[in-house]
């Protein structure tokens, strides 16, 4: 089985850093994985974006699929340019703290959070791409909170380790948040 | 009888047998003699690593016994600075034209220097491209006739020679900077002691060190010997004038 | 971002160009030096701080001019050495591979490709396959390229490059691209696998207790050039015999064979096995050497297939060398696309699809 993740947002909401923990935990549960980032001039201004590939039981082939399994959109821009790469029922994630609720595709699942202003509660606003992380892994069931936990401190500096249990409530909160989808 | 003792012998730096192809009258073969004899004073031949560059002083290698390696044109002083990086404790220097050094290789030089790379570069300032038939290089002086400046160097199509013993003087990386003449024995005595202090500056780990040696090329001037050597202190020395432009050791002394 | 990850147990995500950066080091490289351009200036960033760390050679260059003479020095001396840089300013290190070739030097070159003609833009390409494989130096000679498709090929394909320069003291290349250079995946360092090769008969070491050597590319006699070229010819054809190395699959009962390296060669893969999941009888070829060739090999393929489809990411370049393998036995087509990320599994699909029913 393979899936595909795009996480979306813009510069410093730390997308590229929220898709290497994903991938780091898909790589302790034992899965073949892929990281891809978009780089360069392509980052400079509008959205940053990366891919993470998983696959359980070969090697991850091919990155920048056409379509998307699951979409984390931390802002409107990111709904906006990623909404129609959505694999038919997979899902968008999108923070209604920056981005407006609106359902433009019926084949696909949305899940609408205010992740920004959850993170703000948590007591951090830079914790909003881990919040979401804990979110994804709710909603996809493909990554544990163990994984993303040991992934966590693989991926946090030794100089930041300090930031590490103010990412694990984020992340708590995030798989907690109740997220039936409408 | 008293006991004869040697006092006049081929340096055993320089190649047992080894025949000069440099033209008549070229101040290459004595500048090459200089940095042997300097080298065996120094007791360093075994240990040195010397980059040769394009042009005639490439041949450099088929005269000194120590290990050579050749360098593209320009490239000689980042050749050296690999060599040094990966061996420190080699005595490592560069034999250079000014156009290797100067022109095409301007910013190799600049930099080893700004680096304060610990080697030496020897170049030979003959104001022309020898080896390729005496073009206008970036020493030529101005009004000086050569082939691709027929009717003498002139500002408006070519601008002005580089003093380049003064421009690697003004490098923070620089320890030492110096410029010779080969025109006469007096000053060929001053060259040698010039080059050795430039090598010491190297074994004592103080920095880059370099030494302009300017040198005739009478085949390209169309000149005797003696008229090139007449024109080197004329001509050359009033543009280029002969001395130490630089030595972070000397407030010391 | 500085990861410093040299020996590692375990398994570790990290980019391409990480990747290639540590297995360097882990491989003995002494010295680097190196002048920035994307995508591959994490391998200088990488290198500036890990060489310090452990007390080797690093210099920021003024240009590439610099750094791949530099290299040249350094690996003179004896010691394992290497430069990265990126399409067109591998350009600017032609002359000098020319030089490297000749004078036998176990040079390292990381070429990290990126989109051309002239600045061309920072996606990814194979718009450099000739530049490594043909070259842009004069004269006659050849550089070892290997052609990396995963970021665990990317370490395993450094540490042969390194053996392979040592081995035949011949410049090596690592064409590698921009996808490969910024993915990250798992990888595996462990030791570096190969043995360490006696160069204490030539490598400039100071002339103490033996005559001087020269390293020098300068033959002014002509004959001499003869017999030096020719020998130069003759450890090219035990490379060639030796070191050629490719992947296959499915090519017992293919109908059409995909042949395609590097990083885009995933895609390939991909959309072989979604053929085969159709039931079409495709196969797939893949060089991992891209000098030497798998010539011989294709040739052999072109016996059983019907028909070869070159996927590339450039204007077409590797498929000149498919088609001089096959030599006229079977049609050899191309699929490519200019620049940027692999054509689409779907693409691919759907082109093998056309191509099997001309």
């Amino acid at each position: 089985m393979e899936k595909n993740f795009i996480i979306a947002g813009f510069g410093g909401q730390g997308v590229l850093l929220a898709g290497e923990v994903l991938a780091n935990a898909f790589m302790m549960a034992g899965k073949n994985v892929t990281w891809y980032p978009c780089y360069g001039a392509e980052m400079r201004g509008g959205t940053v974006n990366c891919e993470i590939v998983m696959n359980d039981s070969e090697e991850v082939s091919a990155v920048n699929k056409k379509e998307a399994d699951f979409v984390v959109a931390l802002n409107q821009a990111s709904v906006d340019r990623f909404v129609s790469k959505i694999k038919k029922g997979g899902w968008m994630i999108a923070n209604s703290s920056l981005a407006k609720e609106i359902r433009t595709r019926a084949d696909i699942n949305y899940l609408f959070a205010p992740i920004t202003k959850l993170a703000e509660n948590v007591g951090n606003i830079k914790m909003t791409n881990i919040l979401a992380l804990g979110i994804l892994a709710k909603v996809s069931k493909l990554v544990t909170l163990e994984s993303l936990t040991e992934a966590l401190d693989a991926v946090i500096p030794a100089h930041r380790k300090n930031l590490i249990p103010l990412n694990l409530k984020a992340l708590k909160i995030g798989y907690e948040y109740d997220l039936l989808p409408v | 009888m008293a006991a004869l003792t040697q006092t006049f012998k081929i340096p055993d730096s320089i190649k047992k047998g080894a025949k000069y192809s440099f033209c008549p009258g070229c101040d290459h073969g004595v500048a090459v003699r200089l940095v042997g004899e300097a080298l065996d004073e120094l007791g360093i031949r075994e240990n040195t690593i010397a980059v040769a560059s394009i042009g005639c002083s490439v041949t450099i290698y088929d005269f000194m016994e120590v290990d050579s390696l050749e360098a593209p044109h320009g490239r000689a002083l980042a050749e050296a600075t690999g060599v040094k990086r990966a061996r420190p404790d080699k005595f490592v220097f560069t034999y250079q034209g000014d156009g290797d050094f100067a022109s095409i290789g301007m910013a190799e030089s600049l930099h080893t220097a700004l680096r304060g790379e610990k080697v030496t570069a020897i170049c030979i300032n003959n104001t022309t491209y020898g080896m390729t038939g005496g073009q206008l290089g970036p020493t030529t002086l101005l009004g000086q006739v050569t082939t691709t400046s027929p009717t003498g160097r002139n500002i408006e199509y070519y601008g002005y020679p580089i003093k380049i013993a003064e421009h690697i003087a003004l490098c923070d990386g620089t320890a030492y900077s110096a410029r010779v003449s080969l025109d006469s024995v007096a000053n060929i005595r001053k060259a040698k002691q010039v080059i050795k202090k430039a090598f010491e500056i190297q074994l004592q780990g103080l920095g880059f060190s370099f030494v302009e040696i300017l040198s005739t090329c009478p085949t390209n001037w169309k000149m005797t010997p003696q008229q090139a050597h007449d024109r080197v202190r004329n001509q050359m020395m009033e543009v280029f004038k002969p001395g130490v432009y630089k030595d972070i050791t000397a407030d010391r002394n | 971002m500085t990861e410093c990850l040299t020996k590692t147990g375990k398994k570790v995500l990290t980019k391409g160009n990480y990747a290639i950066a540590n297995a360097a080091v882990i491989a003995g490289c002494q010295c680097y030096f190196g002048y920035p351009i994307t995508p591959q200036s994490e391998i200088g960033e990488f290198m500036s701080g890990k060489m310090q760390e452990l007390k080797r050679g690093y210099v920021s260059a003024e240009s590439e001019l610099g750094a791949i003479n530099m290299v040249i020095g350094a690996v003179a001396t004896g010691v394992k050495a290497m430069t990265s840089s990126s399409s067109c300013a591998i350009s600017l290190m032609q002359e000098a591979l020319s030089y490297a070739a000749t004078d036998e030097l176990p040079v390292v070159l990381v070429s990290v490709m990126r989109g051309g003609p002239g600045l061309g833009n920072i996606y990814p390409s194979q718009g450099d396959y000739n530049q490594a494989t043909i070259g842009g130096g004069n004269g006659d000679y050849k550089l070892i390229v290997l052609a990396p498709s995963t970021v665990q090929e990317c370490v395993d394909l450094t540490y042969k490059a390194f053996y392979l320069a040592q081995k035949y003291r011949n410049p090596t290349v690592l064409l590698a691209d921009g996808m490969l250079g910024q993915m990250m995946e798992p990888v595996e360092f462990g030791e570096y696998p190969y043995p360490e090769i006696d160069n204490s008969d030539w490598a400039l070491t100071g002339a103490k207790g033996r005559p001087s050597r020269v390293i020098r590319s300068y033959g002014p006699l002509a004959d001499d050039r003869c017999v030096f070229l020719n020998k130069l010819f003759e450890k090219y054809k035990t490379i060639e015999e030796n070191e050629t190395e490719w992947e296959e699959f499915n090519t017992d009962d293919a109908d059409i064979i995909l042949v395609s390296f590097g990083g885009p060669s995933r895609n390939v893969k991909s959309a072989m096995k979604e053929c085969r999941r159709q039931g079409l009888r495709v196969g797939m070829f893949r060089p991992v050497t891209l000098y030497p060739f798998p010539s011989k090999r294709l040739n052999e393929l072109a016996g059983i297939t019907k028909k070869f489809l070159v996927v590339e990411v450039n204007m077409g370049q590797m498929v000149r060398d498919v088609r001089l393998a096959v030599n006229g036995k079977v049609p050899v087509e191309l699929f490519n696309k200019p620049v940027g990320s692999p054509p689409e599994v779907d693409d691919i699909v759907n082109e093998v699809k056309r191509q099997i029913k001309e």
